[in-house]
């Protein structure tokens, strides 16, 4: 069963909500959705990047209000 | 009636903690397990450059002021609804306030190959023990790969790895093998250092002191037997010696309702008052809570302040204020954030090397008589203020 992860970075300081992210991407499995939310303006190259690196699907990037939304469909675990 | 406050643990937020409350005329209990207080950053000195251990280590009985009741036990159970504390030795505590400070544990076991890497070559995270394996193993190391990476990006004091980058390479430099042994930094993090503001002022002074990094690299499993490691991200890392960050999970211990705790056992808390969720008489401090801030023995300190302060009676706010030395060849830098301000640019200087200096210097005196050095630090914090110096740093 695919599951969504949510992942609540906001507000978060350093290091920042990219550890968010890699700690759910530990437990996630292939077909998983995570979604992060975050206020750091440094969160979207850097989700990029990760995604970019890692293989896995950017579905969603977007902004509004300050929060930033990124939602991952995790394809690339082994 | 006095009121009676119990602290759990006697890291340096609760040392900070317990003393500044005895001087205040509270009837303080703080119970810890071990005979000794470390100053964990020592750890890298003694895992890099052969330093003894017994440098970073005192008695907590010589870090007490009188007044305080230190109990030698280990703590096995918290009911915040009875308000009790049960103690191995089989003693229960009762108290007004309780200022839970009982640090991190570590995961060994969940990464494939952890534990028979960190038995095999130590760590400079896990005690002065482990990190003396590590020095043997970086000592005698002629040729090949030293490896530093991280099974996680949340870990205590995230400069750390980089601190040791930089202490490994000046050793093997000072022993002429520079050539011959490449260190290799390997972090979970986008950038070479979590904060890109940073990174941008550690990758050219990691680069010129010759270590190689690897970004976006969190250790999934290790194979002893092959020597090699690999990462989540899907990359392989061959080394000849290697330290890996563990897993920092919560304090191994139950607490009744388990609801305080978060998914990998933190305490959860109110980031500004540090009050245990659902409970005002019931403190979190130091790397055991779940404050979104860096986990360091600075934000600990000034957590510890935060509590005694709203004990005695005052809204006080913990700012979630970071200061973690990076130290590099007879320089150092301090990653500076809060909860209101992002890392600020600050560069490396010889003046912020005497200053870190200074700090360490100042370490056992600001644990054991932390009112004496409120000022000096106050000072400090107020100077370096990250919404003060912004944009431009310092």
């Amino acid at each position: 069963m695919s599951e969504k992860i949510v992942v609540d970075a906001r507000g978060t300081a350093c290091p920042g909500p990219i550890t968010k992210l890699v700690r759910a991407y530990r437990q996630a499995k292939n077909g998983d959705i995570i979604e992060v939310l975050a206020t750091d303006p440094g969160f979207k190259p850097d989700v990029q990047a990760w995604v970019k690196r890692t293989g896995n699907e950017l579905v969603e990037l977007t902004e509004e209000n300050g929060v930033i939304k990124a939602v991952i469909k995790v394809t690339a675990k082994k | 009636m006095t009121e009676k406050v119990v602290v759990l643990g006697a890291g340096t937020g609760g040392l900070v903690a317990a003393n500044l409350l005895v001087s205040h005329g509270y009837d303080v209990t703080l119970v810890e397990k071990k005979d000794y207080h470390l100053f964990q950053p020592g750890m890298l000195w003694i895992a890099f450059q052969g330093h003894d251990p017994s440098k970073y280590m005192r008695r907590v009985d010589t870090l007490v002021k009188p007044g305080v009741n230190l109990l030698k036990d280990t703590v096995e159970s918290i009911d915040l609804n009875e308000r009790t504390v049960k103690l191995e030795s089989g003693k229960t505590l009762d108290y007004d306030k309780l200022i839970i400070a009982l640090g991190v544990s570590y995961d060994y076991d969940s990464v494939p190959g952890h534990r028979q890497l960190w038995e095999t070559y130590g760590d400079y995270f896990s005690g002065p023990e482990h990190a003396q394996r590590l020095w043997k193993h970086v000592s005698s190391l002629r040729e090949g790969k030293l490896v530093l990476a991280a099974a996680d990006p949340l870990y205590k004091c995230p400069p750390a790895p980089h601190k040791a980058a930089f202490l490994s390479s000046y050793t093997l430099k000072k022993m002429g093998r520079k050539d011959k042994v490449e260190v290799i930094l390997a972090l979970p993090f986008i950038h070479a250092y979590p904060s890109e503001t940073m990174a941008k002022i550690v990758e050219p002074k990691l680069e010129e002191a010759g270590v190689t990094v690897m970004t976006m690299f969190t250790v999934e499993s290790i194979d002893v037997e092959n020597k090699k490691i690999y990462s989540m991200e899907g990359e392989e890392l061959e080394y000849d010696v290697a330290a890996v960050i563990p897993i920092n999970k919560g304090p191994q211990i139950e607490i009744t309702p388990d609801s305080v705790k978060d998914e990998d056992g933190f305490i959860k808390v109110n980031k500004y008052t540090l009050e245990v969720e659902g409970f005002d008489d019931v403190y979190a401090i130091g790397d055991c809570n779940n404050t979104p801030t860096s986990k360091t023995g600075v934000t600990a300190h000034l957590g510890a302040e935060v509590v005694v302060d709203r004990i005695l009676g005052y809204d006080a706010k913990f700012t979630g204020r970071t200061n973690c030395p990076i130290v590099a060849n007879g320089t150092a830098t301090f990653v500076i954030s809060s909860y209101e301000h992002p890392v600020i640019p600050v560069k490396f200087s010889k003046f912020k090397r005497m200053l870190e200096d200074l700090f360490i210097a100042a370490y056992w005196s600001s644990l054991r008589d932390p009112e004496k050095w409120r000022s000096v630090f106050k000072a400090y914090f107020e100077a370096t203020d990250p919404t003060k110096l912004g944009e431009s740093g310092w």
